[in-house]
This record gives structure tokens, C-alpha cells and sequence, in this order.
């Protein structure tokens, strides 16, 4: 059990970061707006934490703590503009932002080391600290989707029309479901910067930002089990399938057509929706 | 030197300019972000490659395989990704996320069909002329492709705005309803839509993989990041605006690579993408009824 747990450790830290930044692509998605940032604010938060400890000296936690600062800092910039903006014009615009993030850190070499990116941070984030954040984000998220918040978040991706006439102001809470994933993004970039010795530009590109996407597709981005569910589904495949190594992205980008066409709410949203509706049934069954 | 750095730079965007032709007819007219455009791109510069190393096709006929491989893989795509969304009214996200889809699976192919290599035109696939005006080398190639773009914008806008087929286009662009009440049939104006614009892709590519003289499944990414930023500045929608914007971010690029550095053109070309996104979305030359489409009241 102890051997199983320390070969597949890596596996279950990489999950666990996935989830975090497939949960702030949710917050984003839930409320309908189509950003695509995520990548951009990991990145900020991976390097100011990595250039934090290994060049300034901070102790890991500070660092962490900043990181995902300025992640959110980026975001709530970003909000007030992105807020007017609508769906694809938002997509744009934060695949610019990717973009600028990911010049600048191949780029300023004195800052970021260029595209050999940071070696040696300590790894001061196991898979405990990992799993208590996650568990943590998860129960924050889960009671703001109960709430009002959650509410006027889901109607306006449904009908915007809809939320403005039930006097839902749709940017603010679109603002608000930036900042948040932006701050989510930043610690998520935060933690695996701490947790993996080195970062480097690449990771936090076009394909970050397509894996995520794809996890929250996948899962489902109603509720915040779609995002742990595809951020769990799309880590393991890969390792397991390994003899399929070379059609990987053949699965992955087959799957992401399949369950947006034929399963539009996602693997575990569609299946939270069929139990609900069962009980439902079960239930007007009793009384009938 | 400078002006040698201008004319190179235009010769690039006319190249930019053709690519975002054909993005912007979909994303403009037909309200759909094809993120799988630079892989109909690159596709196309794969089939005009094959043609001129695998059957020594001369380069005319290479192009027109590329043209006409790009505008089959782009109809196929509409089939396959978008035309299953469009039946059920999904939002545009859905095609934003099933083109994504679309596109790794292209990249993968490309990948393995030419086993990650970069490859090569023959050294004479094209006839190398250079002319020589005003201490100026311009090439044969240069002209071409200054021309070809010139024409297919040309013929583009003549083609909808001139034509019945045009009228039609425009029509089910405007309201795909109202056009079928008209007698429309919009899968046949969509499935004439998606091939010009990979037919303009596949196009570009052969010419990209000539100037740049290397072909590689990665080429179709850069080009798809360019083309925002082209129909952004230009204006949804404008065709006139995605050449005049290709030309700028052509000329914008090869002087900042040239006088400062690689990484800064890019972060330049992308700053200016945000700020004109925040500032003025509906681009230089977009239409007045644009607004309403990118902005929220």
C-alpha cells in the first residue's frame, strides 16, 4: 500500500494541481464568461513564487502567499475592462494576455532565466499540504455555488437577458468570477512551482490552456465536481494509456468533440442531473 | 536596408493577410471562432509540399492542390465539429471548445505523418528571379504572392458583394432563419463559406512554406495567434480591414525583429491586440452594427 502510495505520488500531486487550475477555469466558465487566463495568472504565480524563494531568499509560504496576490491583482486589473466585453471577444482577449505572459517570461532572461526557466526551488509543497488546499478550495467553491452567488452566476451563463431582467448586474459577478479564478490560477501556479523543483515558459502555454479547458469540458463546469472530475479523468489517462503515447492529443481532442456535441454538460453534471432526476421521480412516485 | 526590411515586411503580411481572409469570413460573417484554422493552414502547405516532392507537380499545380486541400479539410471540419452545434443552437463556446478538439487531432496526425520534421521545398520549386530597383532585391516570389493576395481580396470582396452567391452568403450571415424563409439553403452557403476560407488557408500555407522555405506541423499556430490580432484591428467582419491589418502587423513584425528582438515583436504585436480589444473592439475598419456584437450595453 505504502509502495503504491510513493510510485504514484507525482501522479497525485499533478491531479491535485490540475484540479486547482481546472477549478479556476470553472469559476470562470460557471458564470459564463469564456476566459481563457488561467494559463496566463498560473504562470504569474509560479514565477513571482519560484523568483521569491530563489532569489530574494523569502521563506516558501510568503512567497506562496504573494503569488497568488499577484495572480489575483492580474485578474482584478484585467476584470474591469474584460467585464464589457462579451463571450468570444473575452476569449480573445485573455488568449492576448496568455500570450504577453508567455513572451515576457521567455524573454526577460535577467528576470526569469529565458526559455531554461527556474531550477532548484526547494519542494516545500507535498501531496498533504496539496490535498488540504484543494480540499479547502473545494468546500469554499461548493458553498458559493449554494448561495445566491452560485445562483446568479447560473443564470447568467444560461440567458443573460434573463438575469439583467431579474436585476442581476452580469458584470459584476462576471468581475467577480475573474478575480476569483484569477487567484486560483495564481496559487495554483504557486503550489506546483514549490512542489515540482523546476518551471519552465512552456508549461504554462497554449497547451495549459487547452488541457484545462478540456478538463472542465469534460467534467462538466455546473458544478465544481465536473472540474475535479476532469482534472482527475484527463492526469490519469495519459499515465495509464502510456502504449498510447503518441495519439494522446488523437484522445484528447476527440474526446473534447464527442462530450461537447453529444454531452454538453459534461460527464459528472450530466450524471449529478440523471441522479437528481431519478430521486425526483422516485420520490412523486411514493406519493402518487 | 530599411526599406528592404518594409518591402519583406509587406510580402509577409500579404501572406498574414490572406490567412486572416479567411478566419474573418468565418468568425466575422459566420459568427464562429475556428480555432483549428492554423491546422487547415498548415494542412494545406502539407499538400502542396507532398504534390511538389512526392509527383514533382510544378508550383502553379501545387498551390492549387493546397488551396484545394485546405478548402476540403475545412468543409469536412464544418461537418464534422460545427455543423452538429449549429443544429442545436449551442453557444459560440461550444465551437470555440469542439474546434480545439478538432484542431489537436489534425496536430497529432501532421505530427506523425511527417514524424516532427521540418520539411523543405526543392531548392528550385520556385524559379529564383531577383530584380533589382533602387538598390532594392526583389524577388520574383515577392511579387507573386504581393499580386495573389491583391487579387483573392479583390475577387473576394467582388464575389460578395457583386454576385448572387455573395447576396446569399451575406443573407444567411445576417440571419440564417429569414435567409432559409427565403429559399436559402444555408448548409450549402456555409459548406461555400468554409471552403473559401480553407481554400485561402491552404493557399497561404504554400506560400508561407516558400518565403520561409520550411514547412512543420507547429507553422499553423503563430499564424492563428496573427490572425486575431489581423481581424481584431481590422474589424470584425471587414475585408478590406484583415488586409490592410495583415500588412501592419507584417510591416510591425519583421521591423521589430529586425532592429530589437524575436521575443519583443511578439510581445509587441500581442500588447497590441489587448489594448486595441480594451480600447476599441470593434477595430479600425469595423462596421457600425458591430457594437452591439462586442460590447455590452
Amino acid at each position: 500500500m505504502i509502495d503504491f502510495f510513493f510510485s504514484y505520488a507525482s501522479l497525485l500531486d499533478l491531479i491535485l494541481v490540475n484540479a486547482l487550475l481546472a477549478m479556476s477555469q470553472y469559476v470562470v466558465l460557471r458564470a459564463g464568461v469564456f476566459s481563457l487566463g488561467t494559463a496566463g495568472f498560473a504562470a504569474l504565480g509560479a514565477y513571482t513564487s519560484a523568483i521569491l524563494v530563489t532569489r530574494a531568499g523569502w521563506p516558501p509560504a510568503m512567497a506562496i502567499v504573494v503569488g497568488m496576490l499577484l495572480g489575483t491583482l492580474a485578474s482584478t486589473l484585467l476584470a474591469v475592462p474584460l467585464s464589457r466585453l462579451r463571450g468570444v471577444f473575452q476569449a480573445v482577449a485573455t488568449l492576448a494576455f496568455v500570450q504577453i505572459v508567455l513572451s515576457v517570461t521567455q524573454n526577460w532572461v535577467a528576470l526569469t532565466n529565458g526559455a531554461l526557466g527556474i531550477n532548484g526551488i526547494p519542494k516545500v509543497v507535498g501531496t498533504g499540504t496539496l490535498l488540504a488546499v484543494v480540499v479547502l478550495v473545494v468546500a469554499f467553491l461548493a458553498a458559493m455555488g449554494r448561495f445566491s452567488v452560485g445562483r446568479a452566476l447560473d443564470v447568467i451563463r444560461e440567458d443573460e437577458t434573463v438575469a439583467v431582467s431579474l436585476g442581476i448586474s452580469v458584470p459584476r459577478y462576471h468581475r467577480l468570477a475573474f478575480i476569483v479564478s484569477g487567484a486560483l490560477a495564481g496559487l495554483a501556479g504557486a503550489l506546483h512551482s514549490c512542489n515540482s523543483y523546476t518551471i519552465t515558459p512552456g508549461e504554462y502555454g497554449f497547451q495549459m490552456l487547452v488541457n484545462v479547458l478540456a478538463m472542465v469540458v469534460l467534467g462538466g463546469r455546473t458544478s465544481v465536481w465536473g472540474a475535479l472530475v476532469g482534472a482527475l479523468i484527463l492526469s490519469a489517462l495519459p499515465e495509464l494509456f502510456r502504449v498510447f503515447a503518441d495519439y494522446r492529443n488523437v484522445v484528447q481532442g476527440g474526446l473534447l468533440m464527442l462530450v461537447i456535441v453529444y454531452l454538453p454538460r459534461g460527464v459528472a453534471d450530466t450524471l449529478v442531473a440523471r441522479l437528481r432526476d431519478r430521486r425526483l421521480q422516485r420520490r412523486t412516485g411514493a406519493t402518487a | 536596408m530599411l526599406l528592404q526590411q518594409i518591402l519583406n515586411g509587406l510580402v509577409v503580411g500579404s501572406v498574414y493577410g490572406l490567412f486572416a481572409l479567411g478566419f474573418t469570413l468565418l468568425f466575422g460573417i459566420n459568427h464562429i471562432m475556428n480555432m483549428a484554422h492554423g491546422s487547415v493552414f498548415m494542412w494545406g502547405a502539407f499538400a502542396g509540399l507532398y504534390a511538389v516532392v512526392g509527383f514533382d507537380a510544378p508550383i502553379g499545380v501545387a498551390l492549387v492542390i493546397g488551396m484545394i486541400a485546405g478548402g476540403l479539410m475545412s468543409v469536412l471540419l464544418d461537418m464534422v465539429a460545427f455543423r452538429p452545434l449549429r443544429k442545436r443552437g449551442a453557444p459560440e463556446f461550444s465551437a470555440i471548445v469542439s474546434s480545439i478538439g478538432a484542431d489537436l487531432i489534425l496536430l497529432a496526425l501532421a505530427q506523425k505523418l511527417s514524424n516532427t520534421a521540418v520539411m523543405r521545398f526543392p531548392f528550385d520549386a520556385f524559379p529564383v528571379v531577383i530584380y533589382r530597383v533602387a538598390g532594392l532585391r526583389i524577388q520574383l516570389l515577392q511579387l507573386v504572392i504581393t499580386g495573389l493576395a491583391l487579387l483573392m481580396v479583390g475577387g473576394l470582396v467582388f464575389y460578395l458583394y457583386r454576385t448572387d452567391f455573395g447576396r446569399r452568403i451575406r443573407a444567411v450571415a445576417f440571419s440564417e432563419q429569414t435567409a432559409r424563409l427565403l429559399g436559402i439553403n444555408p448548409g450549402w452557403v456555409n459548406m461555400q463559406v468554409f471552403f473559401i476560407s480553407g481554400a485561402l488557408a491552404g493557399m497561404a500555407g504554400v506560400l508561407i512554406g516558400l518565403v520561409f522555405n520550411s514547412v512543420h506541423f507547429t507553422m499553423g499556430e503563430p499564424l492563428l495567434l496573427r490572425a486575431f490580432v489581423i481581424v481584431i484591428l481590422g474589424g470584425l467582419g471587414s475585408i478590406p480591414g484583415a488586409l490592410i491589418a495583415g500588412l501592419a502587423i507584417g510591416l510591425v513584425q519583421t521591423l521589430s525583429v529586425a532592429y530589437i528582438s524575436a521575443g519583443v515583436a511578439e510581445a509587441i504585436v500581442f500588447l497590441a491586440l489587448f489594448v486595441v480589444i480594451l480600447v476599441k473592439p470593434t477595430g479600425l475598419f469595423g462596421q457600425a452594427g458591430a457594437t452591439m456584437r462586442v460590447r455590452r450595453a
